[in-house]
């Protein structure tokens, strides 16, 4: 608990105000992005993750060097198809990957200058559950069956702030008050089974938010939920954004759940990061094939377009022996000879706006119709 | 609750009833009576027996009176033994077998969900491959022939010391106890072992068991309390039927060890077709397993929210 109090950023979850004045992203409009907004130190920054696993089919390069930072108090979206290595990548920096048969051969994830793929523990204290919390996909099956609701809340409060069993149930009950679950105090002695599973994902983002984390990690928090109950759960995460002022990592596979709630971006295909920039620009000035794909993909988002959607045809590439040059190549509808034998470098599209095609190199013949062509400045 | 166990319990009479029923049955088709061992001289005194017992009587009659009688709690006196009463030898006896039973059914609990956990834990390493050898020697070797080896083991050890460090058979003391218990409890946990291998391995990494990590519990906390509690589950369920098994296993030990329990009575019993120790020790042994079954049950919903509700 005092570990907690020497530490900024401890400030009591409600009434915390937002730790910036930026005007709310969901205004519309403002796309101007201020560059001194990007620039802040980030919370937690990502570099060059890789991850395997061997099956017996041979080795899963499950991840092929990520990078991204987390801006505090901002939301992070990672977006990208199922498989594409979104969950991999947050397993890896909340030690979850089943090791065997995975393994973290590169990377790092510094979190206030400790990298804490290495590193579980700072100060005594595990950083998981205190520094960084975790919801995930499925809320039925992420519950202990056997243990009480509030008691499972209890338990992270008693192990990181070392409250007593009474002080930390109390908490409990009044977190779950905070995420808006009706008589809390009845709830907590409620096993998960009776709960449904959208209280069931508010009473997990009561426990993963107990201990004020600085990073809420959301592994596709909405999608066993029923479409009612996922908005909610959305509100739910931005209401509790705005008044603890934590960042949050939301993986989602759904650019419209990106449009409401991430500041940032990033786009993953076949375990890389394709394209990272601001909601807006990615929205606006998209500069990869495939971010314009996933956006061809959503429903009713782009007003000039015709209705149908247009899902993008075949399937990722083989993770067991990927592709030599852009992952992409297969189904790009603009790939170029020189896509299939080289990786596409990194190009800076604008400042803090990255895409990793062949099309953003200045020599590029090609012009397609919506996506953003940047100076075409190697990064 | 409550009224699960009320329910549990009014089966739990039926189901003795119909065991006494059925032994009553069975027994009076086998051939003979109490009396046919007994060199009778004549037809004169073998009928001033039967009178006596009550053996003269059409055979439903019989029944009522028997099952009259215990309701009371009364099993009646033994044919063989003179001036016996069941209920005594009951009562001599059964706190033997109890004793040696429980400290099997708990020596192959304990054993069966350590060996369990660790084997999951070492997956396919060695603890693993040595233990899941030792649990099929364990499933696969019968109860006597354990019984004899260890026996045989203990003589070579107190031998080899010159002194008497644990006894090779009899009863009486905590020492007396040790092996016998262990060999009774043996092929019960090499089975439990298996059991909670298989439950902990599907629970290792369970998505609850992930929350559990993400939430950064120290891993004896996670253990304890996410992992064992419900790879726990299966093992409590078949519980039951485990003490049955090694109730019933008990009889043999408890032969070969010469330890006094009821076991010996029974089988005696049964060879001389002594009707009141047959049925006494039946349907006594049968109520104290569906008891223990019932309360297993309980045990489990306990542990278990979701069967609390039905
Ligand atoms: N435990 C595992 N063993 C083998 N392969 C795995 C394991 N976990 C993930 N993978 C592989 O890693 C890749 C990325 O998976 P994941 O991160 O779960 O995708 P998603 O983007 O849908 O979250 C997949 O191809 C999957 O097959
Ligand atoms: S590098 Fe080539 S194949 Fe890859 S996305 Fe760009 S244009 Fe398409
Ligand atoms: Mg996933």
């Amino acid at each position: 608990m005092s570990e907690r109090t020497v530490r900024d950023g401890g400030a009591p979850l409600p009434g915390n105000p937002r730790g910036d004045a930026s005007p709310d992203r969901r205004d519309g409009g403002d796309s101007d992005i201020a560059p001194q907004r990007h620039d802040e130190p980030a919370l937690l920054a990502v570099d060059d993750l890789h991850v395997e696993f061997d099956t017996y089919g041979g080795v899963v390069k499950a991840v092929r060097g990520v990078s991204f930072s987390v801006r505090p108090g901002k939301t992070l979206a990672i977006v990208g198809e199922s498989g594409c290595g979104k969950s991999v990548t947050v397993q890896s920096i909340m030690g979850l990957i089943p090791m065997p048969p995975g393994r973290i051969t590169s990377g790092t994830a510094m979190l206030d200058g400790i990298d804490v793929i290495h590193q579980k523990v700072v100060e005594g204290e595990d950083i998981r559950g205190s520094r960084i919390g975790m919801i995930f996909q499925d809320p039925m099956s992420s519950m202990n069956p056997t243990m009480t609701v509030g008691d499972q809340i209890a338990e992270t409060l008693e192990v990181h702030r070392g409250y007593t069993r009474s002080q930390a149930y109390a908490r409990a009950v009044e977190l779950l008050g905070m995420t808006h679950i009706p008589e809390p105090a009845e709830r907590a002695k409620q096993y998960p089974f009776v709960f449904s599973g959208g209280m069931l994902q508010r009473a997990i983002i009561a426990m993963a938010i107990a201990c004020e984390p600085d990073i809420l990690i959301a592994d596709e928090p909405t999608t066993a939920l029923d479409v009612t109950i996922q908005a909610q759960i959305l509100d739910l995460l931005d209401e509790l954004q705005a008044t603890t002022g934590m960042a949050i990592i939301l993986i989602t596979h759904n650019l419209g759940v990106v449009a409401r709630l991430a500041d940032d971006v990033a786009v993953m295909y076949a375990g890389q990061i394709v394209e990272k920039g601001s909601s807006e620009e990615l929205f606006h000035q998209c500069a990869h094939p495939y971010t314009l794909g996933l956006r061809a993909a959503m429903p009713g988002n782009d007003p000039h377009r015709e209705q149908g959607l247009q899902a993008i045809e075949g399937t990722p590439p083989d993770m067991f022996d990927p592709p030599r040059g852009c992952s992409y190549f297969a189904r790009c509808p603009h790939a170029m000879r020189l896509c299939e034998d080289r990786l596409p470098e990194r190009f800076e599209v604008s400042p803090h706006h990255y895409a990793s095609c062949w099309l953003q190199h200045p020599a590029s013949p090609v012009e397609v119709p919506g996506l953003y062509r940047g100076e075409g400045e190697a990064a | 609750m409550f009224r699960y166990t009320v329910k549990r319990l009014i089966q739990g009479v039926i189901t003795v009833w119909f065991i006494a029923t059925a032994t009553f049955i069975a027994m009076h088709s086998v051939p003979g009576d109490p009396l046919s061992g007994e060199r009778l001289t004549n037809e004169e005194i073998r009928a001033n027996l039967e009178a006596r017992y009550g053996l003269d009587r059409p055979l439903f009659e019989q029944y009522l009176i028997y099952m009259g009688n215990m309701t009371r709690g009364d099993f009646g006196i033994s044919f063989t033994q003179q001036n016996r009463r069941v209920n005594d030898i009951i009562r001599e006896h059964f706190p033997v077998s109890a004793t040696l039973g429980i400290l099997a059914v708990v020596f192959a609990a304990l054993g069966g969900i350590l060996w369990g956990a660790l084997t999951a834990l070492f997956r396919n390493r060695l603890p693993d491959v040595v233990i899941m050898f030792l649990v099929i020697l364990g499933i696969s070797v019968p109860s006597f022939v354990v019984a004899g080896l260890s026996q045989l083991g203990l003589t070579s050890l107190n031998a080899l010391f010159g002194v008497s460090i644990l006894p090779v058979a009899g009863w009486g003391t905590l020492l007396h106890m040790i092996v016998p218990s262990l060999v009774l409890g043996l092929g019960t946990m090499a089975f439990l072992t298996r059991l909670m291998r298989s439950s902990m391995l599907e629970i290792i990494n369970a998505d609850f068991v992930r929350t559990a990590r993400s939430k950064g519990l120290p891993p004896t906390r996670i253990f304890l309390k996410h992992q064992l509690r419900n790879a726990i589950l299966p093992v409590i369920t078949v519980l039951g039927p485990a003490i049955a098994a090694i109730t019933t296993g008990g009889f043999v030990v408890e032969l070969v060890f010469a330890i006094p329990g009821l076991g010996r009575y029974f089988v005696q019993a049964v060879q001389q077709l002594d009707y009141t120790v047959i049925m006494g020790t039946t349907v006594f042994y049968g109520a104290f397993l569906v008891f223990m079954v019932i309360l297993v049950d309980l045990v489990y919903g306990f542990i278990d929210p979701r069967v609390r509700l039905e």
